[in-house]
Formats: C-alpha cells, structure tokens, sequence
C-alpha cells in the first residue's frame, strides 16, 4: 500500500509515516464515521484503514447505525452547521444521542486513539473508555447557526481535539484544535494517470471537439459554482481567442436549485455550437480526469466554496487554474504562481486568455501546480496529520517532535 | 587491554569520529494548530498580538518560509495587511522586518506592534478586513525526523541537496538560524566546522533568506557548491 506511492507523494511524508507507525507500533487507531461508501471521508478511510495495519498501526473502522429518522436529523446538523436556518428541538437532540447510545452494543470503543468523524457519532464521547480522543470535523463550520454549534460544542469540550479542515472553521474552544486540510489521491479513478487510449475514449464518446484550446468547469450545477459567470467570461475570451467551453457535472441530487440552475445554464448556452454543458452520471470520475486532462485552462470560478477540492484536482493534472477567492480556493491556488485568483466575470476573462495567449507561463504554472499539491494536498499528507495529532497529544506540551 | 581490543576499539572511535563528521539531513513537517482568535482590524491585530504566544508570533514570521508564497512579503502580518486590509505601505513596513535580528520573541513582538501603532497613528484607520478574510491566529507542532541521507564529503552534499524534499532546506537553512542563533544555518556550520570551507561558508551566509523561496535556496546553494566541488576537481596535487 504505502509502496504504490513511491515516487508519487513526497519521499518525506512516506517517511515520516512510517517513523511515527514506528513509534506507535501496536497500538491500537479506531476511526468512526456514519457511512461505509460513498463520500471523501469514506475513500480516506478505505485506504488509511490497510495502510497503517501495515505499518504496525492496528487500525480498525465502525460504522455509526442509524435509521431515517436519525439521518433526517443529521442531515439537519449538517445544514445547520454550514449556516441555513434548521430547527433542532431537544427532542431530536435526545434522539441523535439515543442512536448513538443504542450503538454502543455493536460498537467496540476500545482504542489508543479514537477518531470520529463528523457531527453523527459525536455523543459517543459520553461513552468514552479509554485512549486519546479526537473530533474531525469535515464541515465548513465558517458561519453556522450558532444554537446548533453551541450544542454540539458541548460535546466537542469533552474531546482531547479536535480537527478542522482551515483555520477559520476553529471556533474558540477549551480544547487543542488541528489544522488539516482534505487531500485528493493521487492514485484514485479521479486522479490517475490515463492512457492515450482511455482519454481518446472519454473524447469520442462525449464528442469533444479537441481542435481548438479547451476551457473546463467541473463542478455540480449550483449558484455558488457561478457557471453562468464562466460561461460570460468565455463570451468576453471568445472576441480574443477561439476556444471551447466544457461546463461538465453531475446532477446535485441533494439540491432542488440544480435541475433550474441547469436549465439556465443550458439556455444561456444556447446556439453556440462551442459550449458543452455535460451532464455527467454520478461516478465518472474517469472522464472527469480525461476532460481534465485535455484541457488548456481549468475554472473554479465559485461565490462560494468549502474547500473545493475540485483545484487541487485540476492542479495534479499539470494545469493552469483560475479560481474564485473565495473558501478554500485561495489556499490551493499561489496567486501568480500555480494559477490566479479572480473576484470578478471580467477577471476569469483577463486571465484566460493570459494563459491562452502564454503557453510557457501556462506550463509552468502547470508545473509549479502540480509539485505545490504534491507537497500539500495529497491523502498520504493527511494520514499523516492524523497520526502527528495523535503522537503530539501523547506528548503534550512540546512544540516540537523529534522522531 | 588485549592488542586486538585495542585495534578494534579504535577502530570503533574512528568511526564515531566519521560518523559525527558526516552531514546528515533531516526534515521537519509542521501540524497547524488554531488558537480560536482573530482579528478583523489592524486594532484587534494589534491587541491580540499584544498578549499571543511566543509559538503564535514564532508561526506567523519564522515559518511563513515553509508555506507556498510569493515573494511579495515576508511574514504573515504583512500578507494580511497586504491582501486583506489592502494597506500597502504597512504591508511594506511589516515584510521589512527581520526576525533573526532579535534573540528574543518579545523582541519580534515589539517591533510589530511598534510598526503597527505608528501606521495607526500616521495614517486614516484601515477598513475592516471582509468577513471570512480576518486574520486567523495559529501555532504549529513541528515534527523533526531524518530522511536516511548522510554525506561526507561536498560532492555528496551536492547530489543530496539537489534532491532532498523541501522541508529539508527548510529545516537546516531557516529553522536552524532561530535553533542556533549564530547567523550560521546547519550547512554553513557543517562546511565551516568540518570541511573548513570559509569562502564557500561566506557565500552560502551571504544567500539572502527573505529574497527567494525555498526552491529559490536550493538553487542558490547548488550554484555555490558546485562551483566549489569545480575548483577542487581542478586542483593538481
């Protein structure tokens, strides 16, 4: 496992990986989350999980049981937690502490260090043995409804830490709060290397015309993705530059705006033979990295965004990126450097057509990005967060580990 | 002591001996921490700076060199003044300071907040920083570990630095001036000590660390070496 990112993460952190799995040989690593499949969280686990048993790490994986009622509630926190108006009564807060209670039969909280994940297995730290124990929160907590986060703070309290993903989710707690952004792997169906052959395949099969340079958007059909401001910015390009627009996504099933947003997209787009808005089934990421790949310029030109990791995405595939400043975008993108960080229509308009209009600083830029996600944003680079926070509250204190 | 002892405990010393003349790299990684603070104008930068930890202020200047940057300013104050408040000249007064100039934090401390309060007293107050960009107040935890190289010699300090990991260069050419706070960095110091190499020393401390990024260092050290390693291949004993 940790072999096959030789020579594609950073030597350092296979190797501090290792040195720190050293030190905490044997003992005991238990992550609990809510779902098995699908979502960021479950791909990290589904490879951290093997990784570190091999490295001597014994590392095991719950799954928090819930029924409809318990998601609708969940799904309520999550909501409430990234800022929309939700009622949460005292009722539903009993029930959400009453699931994880009942879980406690089939769940084996035994462990050195426990890591829960996200707000579904929060109370579980009421039941608490033994072992370090760390909240990870995955959410973009920048703005939320204060009631509910003021709640769940309780909870948090009683942990040892807890984890969020940029600094301006921490909020002032009595606690050690870790800093780790999301990571992409490299390695994944979304990220790695494609044969000439499976890219010709994705580009015959979605009828991309592959003649002239090719601006690229991937990302659901929502407002905050601005897709009509892309396709405005492409609108202003085209005066300049002969180019395509590939506007691709999946359909949001967890949002009622989406099938409007496209509908407007598609109408806006209308009778330009040179936009195409795709329409991706869920899990394509194979044609998501061969659109990638074929691209001259990729856009994340969001109003608003968590992390997007959408950039860093487009970044491991060697391209140039212009993003909204806005989120996690400008931690991804060096203004200048790996891409540029625009706030405006006009702004994704300038820079395309600097970059169409400038292949060497394009490719260099391409570079640069490339090597800065390598350095930053890659899962071998998160798991390895994981295991320092747990190995630094072993020695609580110092601010610096020698290993 | 037997003969034979005695030639094997010998050898051993001299192999301690080479040992500790060997460089060995070593790289450090750093675990971002929140302190739960921030700041929405210069006046509220300045307050809470006024009372953070040493580890805060110690985050903001000495390690904004591990983070991806542009050359723009030097340490994270400066950065937020520059990009968030958008006060240029204050951003400027700020990237002029050098923190190896002081031995203590408080020192680095002072000189922000004296830079900040005549900025506040010569100029119109600052707008607020929008919201989701106030400066956030953090520390860092970091992890120090060796990466397996050891050389003894510049040329195979040559090779190495070519292609050790950039928290490498980090940790032995600026973490090491605050660790030793001697002007020297862990290459110069080994060059000096061990190789006795002055001028190739006085070269490397001449490299300006606020004027390039760590990519821009190793390039630097490269060019310096190699030259060297060039003059000593041309020497005829």
């Amino acid at each position: 496992m940790l072999s096959d990112y030789i020579g594609v993460a950073p030597k350092g952190d296979l190797l501090l990986l290792q040195k720190i799995c050293k030190k905490l040989e044997g003992r005991t690593f238990l992550h609990v989350n809510s779902t098995r499949e699908g979502g960021g969280v479950a791909e990290i686990l589904h490879r951290m999980i093997p990784m570190l048993n091999e490295l001597g790490v014994k590392t095991r994986w719950e799954v928090l049981e819930g029924d409809e009622k318990f998601y609708e509630i969940t799904k309520k926190l999550h909501n409430a937690l990234q800022g929309n108006a939700e009622e949460i009564t005292g009722e539903m807060w009993q029930y959400h502490f009453e699931v994880n209670r009942r879980n406690l039969k089939r769940l084996d909280l035994e462990a050195d260090a426990v890591l829960i994940h996200d707000p579904q297995p929060v109370p579980l730290i009421d039941f608490r043995k033994n072992g370090k124990w760390i909240w990870r929160c995955h959410i973009d907590v920048a703005n939320p409804d204060k009631e509910v986060c003021d709640y769940l703070k309780k909870y948090c309290e009683k942990y040892d830490a807890a984890v969020f993903s940029v600094a301006k989710f921490a909020k002032a707690m009595p606690i050690d709060e870790f800093i780790i952004p999301p990571s992409i792997d490299p390695l994944s169906e979304k990220n790695r290397e494609l044969t000439k052959e499976e890219i010709d395949e994705t580009i015959e099969r979605l009828r991309i015309p592959v003649d002239r340079p090719i601006v690229l958007q991937v990302s659901r059909f929502d407002r905050f993705k601005d897709p009509i401001g892309v396709i405005e910015a492409y609108r202003i390009v085209k005066r300049y530059n002969d180019c395509i627009l590939i506007l691709a996504g999946s359909p949001a099933t967890d949002d009622p705006e989406g099938e409007a947003v496209l509908a407007e997209v598609r109408e806006h787009a209308a009778s330009d033979p040179d936009i195409h808005v795709l329409l991706l089934p869920p899990f394509s990421d194979k044609d998501i990295n061969a659109l990638q790949r074929i691209a001259d310029v990729i856009l994340q030109k969001s109003l608003k965004e968590g992390f997007g990791l959408t950039v860093s995405e487009a970044m491991w595939k060697g391209k140039p990126i212009i993003g909204g400043a806005t989120g996690g975008i400008p931690l991804q993108i060096v203004h200048g450097v790996t891409g540029f960080l625009v706030h405006s229509v006009e702004g994704a308009a300038f820079r395309i057509r600097q970059i169409l209009t400038n292949p060497a600083m394009a490719k260099r830029m391409g570079v640069e990005g490339k090597e800065y996600i390598r350095n930053n944003f890659l899962i071998t680079r998160q798991i390895r967060d994981y295991l320092s926070v747990w190995y630094s509250l072993e020695n609580k204190g110092k601010s610096m580990l020698e290993l | 002591m037997e003969e034979s002892e005695a030639t094997e405990s010998t050898k051993s010393m001299e192999a301690t001996e080479e040992v500790s003349k060997a460089f060995e790299f070593r790289q450090c990684v750093s675990i971002l921490k929140s302190t739960g603070k921030k700041a929405k104008s210069l006046r509220e930068l300045r307050d809470i700076l006024s009372t953070s930890s040493d580890a805060c202020i110690f985050h903001h200047t000495y390690q904004y060199f591990l983070k991806g940057h542009i050359l723009e300013y030097t340490n994270d104050f400066a950065h937020w003044a520059g990009e968030s408040l958008e006060e240029r000249a204050l951003s400027e007064q700020l990237s002029n300071l050098d923190p190896y100039d002081f031995k203590e934090m408080s020192g680095v401390r002072n000189n922000l907040l004296k830079i900040i309060d005549n900025y506040l007293k010569s100029f119109p107050e600052p707008r607020e920083a929008i919201h989701g960009d106030e400066f956030y107040f953090n520390e860092s935890i970091i992890v120090v570990f060796p990466v397996g190289v050891r050389v003894e010699n510049l040329a195979q300090f040559l090779i190495a630095i070519k292609y050790v990991d950039s928290g490498c260069i980090y940790y032995h050419f600026y973490e090491a001036r605050y660790r030793l706070g001697s002007g020297f960095d862990d290459f110069s110091l080994w060059i000096e000590q061990v190789l006795g190499k002055h001028e190739l020393v006085e070269k490397l401390k001449a490299i300006d660390p606020f004027m390039h990024s760590i990519e821009g260092i190793r390039e630097h050290i490269v060019d310096a070496v190699e030259a060297e390693v060039r003059k000593e291949m041309e020497v005829i004993q």
